[in-house]
């Protein structure tokens, strides 16, 4: 038993029920039209892409070929990291790049092999969507801890100079901030992990349901899926936090300002949506 | 012949391309107790966080020890020299665990004595119980205090004070006055308004006479 198809006429039914939020939005003004039909659009043609794109991989399945679809969706999640941040690319780019690979590779591969014992390790149909869900995920916990920590430290300068003076090295005086931005890095993979099946079928679970496997299989994919994300996320987001350390840090241990984008321009933008 | 342990040479600092400070010089020499007094914005504070690596000089040149300051030469100045900031801030939590956390810095480790601390809290008239609360819930005064109790803990002998004793009442000031005047072998540089660091034996610089602009760094 296989999903049912989805014809073209059933998918613009399926767009048809956009005219709810519309209606809505027409009747108390939101004014956020522009914004559903962009998003909508965006969607649409990002995902028929992708779905072009991958008929072609999986019919592929060369190997240097899933590992760049790999490396380029890395790219991609570091890239939106750090822009989420509001720091600057220049300075951050390399090492989170570095610490996104390191960690999902090696978390991947580790899942191909010995839970999913999979013959060939870099088999487009596993690689690609199991390499997304954790880099996808990793990327939110980076966004969360990576930011948290270079905001505090923003914030509490004086505090961290004082540590230094004290006679604490770089790593001494940034520990309390490395705790408090992992400690916020993780908590959202956690809550998700505690809440599974709870309030919502997790949608990789909610797929395989769809697809025909029975739901005790597709609950064995989910516990794995969800360890191996909370892995991955653990590991890039220390990596991430300390190994940027090297490069934000002048040699006497203080942090560059030119790392920081200026406060200024967000807050005025933010002033000015609200007039 | 004194050791010399600190000297500015000329030193000048820009900030938003307005001179704040220009061309001070000073010699401080091992023993020496120097009381640095001058209007506030005038940039006495940035002297001393030059001096630990955090500011960079816009002219001049500094020495500790007569080695010219750079990134080697600073982080040695974290591990020999005791500095006091206008506001201490330690960090969130209890009082205890964050002293235990400067006790854990690797130059710290050996310095640790609960004698030593029991003496000065009551040196200090800090209450036992001090130690239990949350370091952000402290007032201004009980937090210099904690700031003057580490640096006397941490058992170095050169100090810079930057107005450690602003929040504290009179007889308070004397008392912190004399526990860092009273050691002929330690080099004390003291930024303050206050008449109790006026006594023999302290040099009075006056700083920024001439009126410079008042904006803060």
């Amino acid at each position: 038993m296989a999903s049912p198809d989805i014809s073209i006429t059933s998918l613009i039914l399926c767009f048809l029920l956009l005219a709810v939020p519309l209606a809505i939005n027409y009747r108390i003004k939101l004014q956020i039209t522009e914004k559903v039909l962009n998003s909508v659009s965006r969607m649409t043609i990002q995902l028929f892409l992708v779905g072009v794109f991958l008929t072609y991989i999986f019919d592929l399945n060369n190997w240097i070929l899933n590992l760049a679809w790999l490396l380029g969706m890395t790219t991609v999640a570091s890239y939106t990291a750090i822009r989420n941040v509001e720091l600057k690319m220049e300075k951050l780019f390399l090492p989170v790049i570095l610490s996104f690979t390191a960690a999902n590779l090696s978390v991947l591969l580790y899942f191909n092999k010995f839970v999913l014992d999979l013959g060939g390790l870099l088999e487009a149909r596993y690689l690609i969507p199991i390499g997304g869900m954790l880099l996808g995920n990793a990327l939110s916990g980076n966004v969360v801890g990576i930011g948290e920590f270079y905001e505090d430290i923003r914030r509490n300068e004086n505090r961290y100079l004082y540590n230094l003076s004290l006679g604490a090295s770089r790593y001494e005086a940034l520990l309390p901030y490395i705790r408090k931005g992992l400690r916020s890095a993780f908590r959202p993979t956690l809550a998700n992990i505690a809440t599974a099946g709870l309030v919502f079928l997790p949608g990789m679970m909610t797929g395989q349901i769809l697809g025909g496997a029975s739901p005790l299989l597709a609950i064995k994919y989910q516990i794995s899926i969800m360890i191996a994300i909370f892995v991955s996320t653990a590991m890039s987001s220390t990596f991430s936090i300390l190994t940027t350390t090297r490069t934000t840090f002048d040699e006497f241990g203080v942090v560059k300002k030119e790392i920081y984008k200026e406060k200024g321009k967000k807050e005025k933008r933010k002033e000015k949506n609200k007039e | 012949m004194q050791e010399e342990i600190i000297r500015y040479e000329n030193i000048g600092m820009y900030f938003d391309s307005k001179k704040i400070i220009s061309d001070f010089s000073i010699r401080i020499l091992r023993g020496n107790k120097v009381l640095l007094r001058g209007k506030s914005g005038t940039g006495k504070s940035t002297l001393f966080k030059m001096l630990l690596g955090f500011k960079e000089p816009s002219e001049g040149l500094l020495y500790y020890k007569e080695k010219p300051l750079n990134s080697q030469v600073a982080w040695e100045i974290r591990k020999e020299v005791s500095y006091v900031s206008q506001d201490t801030d330690l960090g969130q939590g209890p009082v205890k665990d964050l002293l235990d956390e400067v006790f854990s810095y690797r130059p710290n480790r050996e310095k640790k004595s609960f004698e030593r601390l029991n003496t000065l809290m009551k040196e200090l008239e800090l209450e036992k119980d001090i130690l239990e609360k949350n370091f952000e819930t402290l007032s201004g005064g009980e937090k210099q205090r904690i700031g003057i109790l580490i640096s006397l803990m941490l058992g170095r002998d050169i100090f810079l004070l930057d107005e450690t004793t602003s929040a504290l009442d009179i007889g308070l000031k004397k008392k912190v006055a004399d526990l860092f005047l009273k050691s002929e072998d330690w080099t004390v540089f003291i930024i303050s308004h206050d008449k109790e660091w006026e006594r023999d034996g302290v040099e009075l610089v006056e700083f920024g006479k001439e009126d410079l602009d008042q904006s803060r760094v």
